[in-house]
């Protein structure tokens, strides 16, 4: 159907008043925030939208004669009848529904060449909107490499809009993108397409409501029509305007007289574009040689085999752990040599006293015994890096998808939750992207039971301290990791599916993921990743970890003993011990002390904090030779009950790590959720239940573990 | 270094680990997220952006 002749598109004239408001709009992955860094450089402003934890990305771009331009980039969507929140701010801020965003003056479409189809859907309904568009055909590199050679001019020719081919990655086709943007006036589309008869009349009479009641330009209330009667429009987010009441009632009444009727008119509709768009892509793409599976088809069908897939996917996580293991041990070593050496050369170069107590047993047993793990975590994100960019991280995901939806989990959870094995708070951050609310929160709520980075060093020192002999094969030890993993995620997972069957019912919406092609990793993208979380280990080492050892430290000397006391007496009196011992009754059906307990209290910060807490309750109660800093496990392996039985048994050292597994033990990630979920009804509700189960699984196991006599 | 004196120094440091972690822990985030504490590169970012 072609535009009715009455419609007339609304000029562009404010455009050439004020500085031009670019949005950038695209499907997700096709490159638009590489694009938007290209061309706004360092000029960025990041805020939230209003009442929304989405973020609003504005930036400068300059004309051909240096005029300024504003670009908002809009989240990426691949339709206007959005899914999730992200998505609903794009529709309505191209739709002129929010009071705290204007309409853009004109509208930068960035699509992927290697995916024309699909992504000409998104510009196939802007194009409705009436606007000044221009259409920006990225990644043409990959496409030529795919054997697809695209037609631009004749794109250009059946858009009607300006079609500029381009590489944002490596800044190729940005002059010809600029001088597009710079020009006065552009042309507005003229594109055309056949509306279903029987629909015309509904979009008419919801086009002249939207006119009259929601005083929408002509073109714009058409295309909302359009989107109004295909999409389930169930997405509104704080901010966006709601329909005037005669406009809703008009539209549930097309709506209930298309259900009578029992044709699924939507679809109809849907389908009548998606034929327009193949039409436009037979006569734009030419496809080189054979259409059959390409290479990263082949790969993919023994990859995500149901099968090998699993078979691979295993491999591939246990040769993680166990290069862990393996190649860290040696500078571990270098690094722990280094702090005691340094702790050594302190005690001989000081005098008795407080300061220098607090410097060796405090600043540089906390830190040390942190840092130490550096080799450990650079190994696990070079690995975690070298998955991701070579696109197998997004099979992993294809992989999980069906078990997650067993257990009720939306299979967009999977990424979130992946995210947690680094860090809980973007893992909760990521999940903006589920679309139902229910969802959002179940994934919230399990997220942090995903063993994060910071649970690595506890993991390690307990495995250390249960496997001491240097002759234990690397593969037992990284296969107690790998157990820890597999426990925590069987965790989220059993705590997603009763939450969805109890508190938080309802069924998954089917996943859409996209699959990126097989590459080879950018080693230099990895490397860099890699050093960025190093630094932030080492940075977080030297200023909280240290702030903390020093607190701790005090905690553990003061108030002082009488003249004579030994160090165990000093620090069972001291504040941290009263403390260890308050929590004790809690804590010993579980095998835990008094010492245990300040651990655990101080962790809550942050679990790694628990090493440092042994490294200070534990240095100070080393007295024997006091020139050598006895390495942290062995001094753990030598503390007794006041009966003289062994603390740290291998019954405990599990139980402790299965406390680590389920424990809520992160102030960071609370405020995290606490800001996600808008109160803290929420974070409240995940300390309790996860450390409710941390105590019940670490007694069953304590406990279990005693009765079968270990 | 006699040991009062150090005594004196060592409670000194620890007075001010306290106020610093007390501050940081209280002091109200000017930005949403986790401010880079994570290992992300939001810090980073965030600094460039002031420079320019």
């Amino acid at each position: 159907m072609a535009l009715p002749p009455h419609i007339v598109a609304a000029p562009p004239g404010p455009a050439a008043a004020r500085q031009p408001v670019y949005a950038l709009v695209g499907n997700p992955n096709c490159g638009k925030t590489t694009l938007f860094n290209a061309l706004t450089g360092l000029k960025q402003k990041v805020a939230n939208y209003p009442g929304v934890t989405i973020e609003k990305k504005v930036g400068t771009t300059y004309s051909q004669h240096g005029q300024p331009i504003t670009v908002i980039d809009l989240p990426g969507t691949y339709s206007l009848a959005a899914r999730s929140p992200d998505e609903a701010v794009t529709r309505d801020v191209l739709l002129g529904r929010r009071a705290d965003t204007p309409m853009p003056d004109r509208i930068l479409c960035i699509v992927d060449a290697t995916n024309l189809e699909r992504n000409l859907y998104l510009v196939h309904q802007i194009l409705d909107l009436g606007r000044p568009v221009i259409v920006a055909v990225n990644m043409m590199d990959l496409a030529v490499k795919a054997g697809l050679n695209l037609r631009l001019s004749r794109l250009e020719r059946e858009l009607g809009v300006p079609v500029i081919p381009c590489e944002a990655l490596h800044g190729k086709g940005l002059i010809d993108l600029r001088l597009a943007m710079s020009r006065p006036e552009l042309p507005l589309s003229r594109h055309a397409w056949d509306v279903p008869t029987a629909i015309s009349a509904a979009v008419s009479e919801l086009q002249a409501a939207l006119s009259s009641h929601d005083r929408k330009p002509p073109l714009i209330a058409r295309a909302e029509a359009l989107l109004l009667l295909t999409d389930q429009d169930s997405v509104r987010v704080a901010g966006s305007t709601p329909l005037h009441a005669r406009t809703a009632e008009i539209l549930a009444q097309w709506k209930n007289r298309w259900a009578g009727d029992g044709t699924d008119w939507a679809a109809t509709l849907v389908n009548s574009r998606y034929a327009a768009i193949q039409k436009i892509t037979a006569d734009v793409v030419l496809r080189a040689g054979a259409t059959g599976p390409n290479r990263s088809d082949k790969i993919d069908a023994v990859v995500t085999h149901p099968v090998w897939g699993w078979l691979i996917l295993g491999s591939v996580l246990t040769l993680l752990f166990v290069s862990i293991f393996s190649f860290a041990e040696t500078p571990m070593t270098w690094i722990d040599d280094a702090f005691s050496a340094l702790a050594d050369w302190t005690r001989g170069h000081m005098g008795d006293g407080d300061l220098r107590d607090l410097i060796t047993d405090g600043a540089i047993a906390g830190v040390g015994g942190v840092v130490k793990f550096l080799p450990q975590i650079l190994i696990l994100f070079f690995f975690v890096g070298l998955l991701e960019s070579t696109g197998y991280m997004a099979r992993a995901a294809f992989m999980m998808d069906g078990l997650m939806g067993r257990v009720g989990l939306n299979g967009k959870s999977f990424i979130p939750m992946l995210s947690s094995f680094a860090c809980a708070i973007p893992g909760v951050m990521a999940t903006r992207t589920i679309e139902k609310p229910r969802d959002r929160l179940v994934t919230i709520l399990v997220a942090p039971l995903m063993s994060c980075s910071a649970r690595l060093p506890v993991y390690l020192l307990l495995i250390s301290a249960l496997l001491p002999s240097e002759s234990v094969p690397v593969f037992t030890k990284a296969g107690i990791m790998v157990a820890m993993y597999v426990v925590g995620t069987v965790g989220a997972f059993f705590f997603a599916w009763l939450f969805k069957r109890t508190l938080l019912k309802g069924e998954p919406p089917p996943m859409m993921m996209e699959l990126p092609p097989y590459q080879r990793p950018e080693l230099k993208v990895v490397v860099t990743q890699m050093l960025d979380r190093a630094w932030s280990f080492i940075r977080s080492a030297g200023t909280v970890i240290l702030g903390i050892s020093i607190l701790l430290w005090f905690l553990a000397a003061y108030p002082k003993a009488p003249e004579g006391a030994t160090k165990q007496q000093q620090i069972e009196q001291s504040f941290a011990g009263r403390a260890g011992h308050l929590l004790e009754p809690v804590i010993k059906p579980l095998g835990f002390d008094w010492q245990i307990g300040i651990g655990l209290i101080t962790s809550f910060y942050a679990r790694e904090v628990f090493v440092t807490t042994m490294s200070v309750v534990f240095n100070a109660e080393s007295e024997k030779d006091k020139e050598d800093t006895k390495p942290l496990r062995d001094a753990m392996l030598t503390a007794k009950w006041p009966d003289g039985r062994p603390l740290f048994t291998p019954l405990v050292c599990v139980t402790l790590m299965i406390f680590y597994v389920f424990a809520m033990q992160c102030v960071s990630t609370l405020a995290v959720v606490k800001q996600e979920t808008g109160g803290w009804k929420w974070p409240i509700f995940q300390t309790l239940y996860m450390t409710a189960t941390a105590w019940l699984a670490s007694f069953i196991v304590y406990q279990g573990g005693r009765l079968l006599g270990f | 270094m006699s040991p009062p004196l150090q005594t004196l120094l060592a409670l000194a440091v620890v007075a001010l680990a306290a106020i610093w972690l007390a501050r940081r822990a209280l002091v109200k985030k000017k930005t949403t997220g986790c401010g880079g504490d994570c290992g992300c590169d939001a810090q980073k970012v965030t600094a460039r952006l002031k420079q320019h």
